[in-house]
């Protein structure tokens, strides 16, 4: 239960204005860092709904799928340039994220990692490489701005960063290849 | 199999060579660039090549240690690390991804020092010998920290500290590290303050693994008093062996760590670093950091280090020198710093030869201090001389005998730590994470709004 605690002042700590301002004038911050670590509050406050509402859990994500669809479903949404754009211009579509990464994307995750099975577990990594690499693709290859909110040298920035995230994903999944990881459980 | 001890000779001679060729370049004027080579100051290419060399030294005795680790792990499956292994792993993991970037560095620099390349774009070339400097010195602090938490414990007769915490401080230390080394750059152009402010975050990251380390040596250090019959709130402090070299060096040595760690909060602070920034003020963080809190610590270890590997003992006159050397260094330290710290708080700007600026009032004020600094200057070499001569007595002539190796154990009873923390495939991804999230964006930045670049520039 601690950690859900923690989640939910990592999550106050986002939520508070000034900070949400800072992280969001910033365009790589705001996806690469906010928006993860919105993810991550959700990932810790996920126990105090496994705890106190366990019946719910074991009717909709009995096997992990469709909560781990669910997350991949909102990380894609917010991966389109356009939300994040809308973010910053609609106070509503601010709301939405603030609900929507932590409550729907990090508490699904949370409950449906353990109950996947290693090969699932590895296609959440594939679809998080394929995302990265497609979003470097898409932010270093325009030539024109994509976001009214962000300048193209914030775009470029957040293209190479991708790249970069992409990268360490892939040396992450190859290392799971060659180092036996049933020795560190 | 591959020869671990032949790949530790070959990255001693790469560093022997290479640290000869940057020194000999230095005597010859022709590199008269600084410690950080900031470009557009520009030396002689063998000046760059010699560091070439440095660094294929350093990874040399960086994949021995990663060899020797992967080679214990599949001798002890199932087990943890000893820890003095495991802060060689954290070390050199270190080691390795910091100097990426000054190698990106300096293969730039050779071929503009060269004059293939006409430009060098001098923000990149500063960022990335931030992204190594920093954590070049928490290298040594990493070392440091483990004579501390693994060596020090056996020295009065106690425990070492829950291993589980130990091996957590180490990697949090590796992996927050990197990005720490901005804080070098709170005052450079070209990065947004809001940049400059999220990176004051990642700077202060590294305090915590510190702050851990400070509560653990006390738990210990009062754990063990206690057990030799300490009473009282701080009876246990009497209890602890004053007089042993051995402990007295590296027991001053993290008493500085608490004004060092400090100061270094100060110069992270984007506000305080604006008033400190390139005065003499960091050249006393550093005298107190690496000359305390690191150098103090290595004298220690020198006192049981040097008769282990000699085959010979610490006699009780050796120890009473070196308990005169330490004091005679902690008053060198403690007046230079301490002087260092006041007059750059006056306005003493470091990194430039003496001048009264037309004799002005403010420059006057900051020459009683600098006299201090020169008393605090002589005292040091007094313990430097003293010290040479303590480590090549024991090396050559004290009396021959059995010295041990002081290694601490776990408190009775005390659970290991548990098989996660050795996930080091793990703890790399993460640290390239952090050094992703830092360093994209300024550099990013420098790359796609570059000025024109600038020639090598020769002032002297």
């Amino acid at each position: 239960m601690k950690q859900a605690v923690y989640g939910l002042l990592l999550y106050g700590f986002l939520v508070l204005p000034p900070v949400a301002a800072l992280l969001e004038s910033i365009m790589i911050v705001h996806m690469h860092m906010q928006m993860p670590l919105l993810v991550l509050s959700g990932i810790f406050m996920a126990r105090f709904f496994q705890i106190h509402f366990p019946r719910f859990f074991e009717k909709w994500n009995k096997n992990g799928v469709p909560g781990v669809l669910l997350f991949m479903v909102i990380w894609s949404y917010w991966m389109i340039p356009r939300m994040m754009d809308e973010t910053l211009s609609v106070q509503a579509v601010e709301v939405f994220k603030f609900i929507s990464l932590p409550f729907l994307a990090g508490v699904s995750l949370r409950d449906s990692w353990s109950k996947l099975g290693s090969s699932a577990q590895s296609m959440v990594f594939v679809f998080l490489t394929v995302v990265f690499l497609f979003m470097a693709w898409i932010y270093i290859g325009a030539d024109k701005q994509i976001c009214n909110n962000y300048l193209e040298v914030e775009q470029k920035t957040l293209g190479w960063g991708s790249l970069a995230f992409a990268l360490i994903m892939i040396i992450y999944f190859l290392q799971l290849f060659y180092i036996d990881q049933s020795e560190y459980k | 199999m591959f020869n671990v001890r032949k790949l530790a000779w070959v990255g001693f001679a790469f560093m022997l060579t290479g640290t000869a060729l940057v020194a000999v370049m230095i005597i010859l004027n022709e590199a008269s660039v600084l410690y950080t080579f900031y470009p557009p100051l520009a030396a002689h290419p063998f000046f760059y090549v010699g560091l070439v060399l440095l660094v294929l030294g350093i990874w040399a005795c960086c994949f021995g240690v990663f060899i020797n680790y992967s080679h214990w792990r599949k001798a002890h499956r199932g087990q943890p690390t000893p820890l003095l292994a495991f802060f060689a792993m954290g070390v050199f993991v270190l080691w390795f991804f910091a100097s990426i970037g000054i190698t990106i560095e300096v293969l730039t620099l050779i071929p503009w020092s060269m004059g293939l390349v006409e430009t060098t774009n001098v923000m990149v070339g500063r960022t990335l010998f931030w992204w190594f400097g920093h954590s070049l010195v928490n290298i040594w602090y990493l070392v440091a920290a483990s004579v501390w938490y693994v060596v020090v414990p056996k020295l009065i007769g106690g425990r070492h500290f829950n291993e589980k915490l130990i091996k957590l401080v180490v990697i949090l230390l590796v992996i927050l590290n990197i990005p720490g080394g901005f804080h070098h750059q709170i005052v450079d152009p070209g990065i947004s303050l809001s940049i400059k402010y999220l990176h004051v975050f990642m700077s202060l990251a590294i305090a915590v693994p510190s702050l851990m380390t400070a509560f653990a040596m006390f738990a210990v250090f009062e754990r063990a008093g206690r057990r030799l019959g300490g009473k009282g709130l701080l009876g246990w402090l009497k209890k602890l062996p004053w007089g042993d070299v051995r402990f007295l060096a590296p027991m001053i040595a993290m008493i500085a760590f608490i004004p060092g760690g400090a100061g270094g909060i100060v110069n992270t602070s984007n506000q305080l670093n604006q008033v400190i920034h390139n005065t003499l003020w960091v050249v006393g963080h550093f005298h107190v950091t690496v000359g305390m809190s690191v150098v103090m610590t290595f004298f220690g270890i020198c006192y049981w280090l040097v008769p282990y590997l000699a085959k010979r003992r610490l006699t009780a006159k050796m120890n009473r020198l070196g308990v005169i050397q330490t004091i005679i260094w902690t008053v060198g330290m403690v007046l230079m710093a301490g002087s260092q710290h006041a007059a750059g708080l006056l306005g003493d700007p470091r990194r430039t030869s003496f001048t009264t600026y037309g004799d002005h009032s403010t420059a006057l004020s900051w020459i009683p201090y600098e006299y201090v600094m020169g008393m605090g200057a002589v005292l040091l070499l007094i313990g430097v001389l003293i010290q040479v001569y303590a480590v090549f007595h024991m090396m050559f002539f004290a009396p021959k005998g059995e010295t041990e190796f002081p290694v601490a154990e776990a408190e009775d009873g005390a659970a290991p730590a548990p098989m996660w923390t050795e996930r080091w495939g793990l703890w790399i991804v993460l640290l390239l994470m952090v050094v992703a999230m830092a360093y994209v964006v300024p550099i990013m930045d420098f790359i796609l709004n570059a000025p024109p670049g600038s020639p090598p520039i020769k002032t002297w």
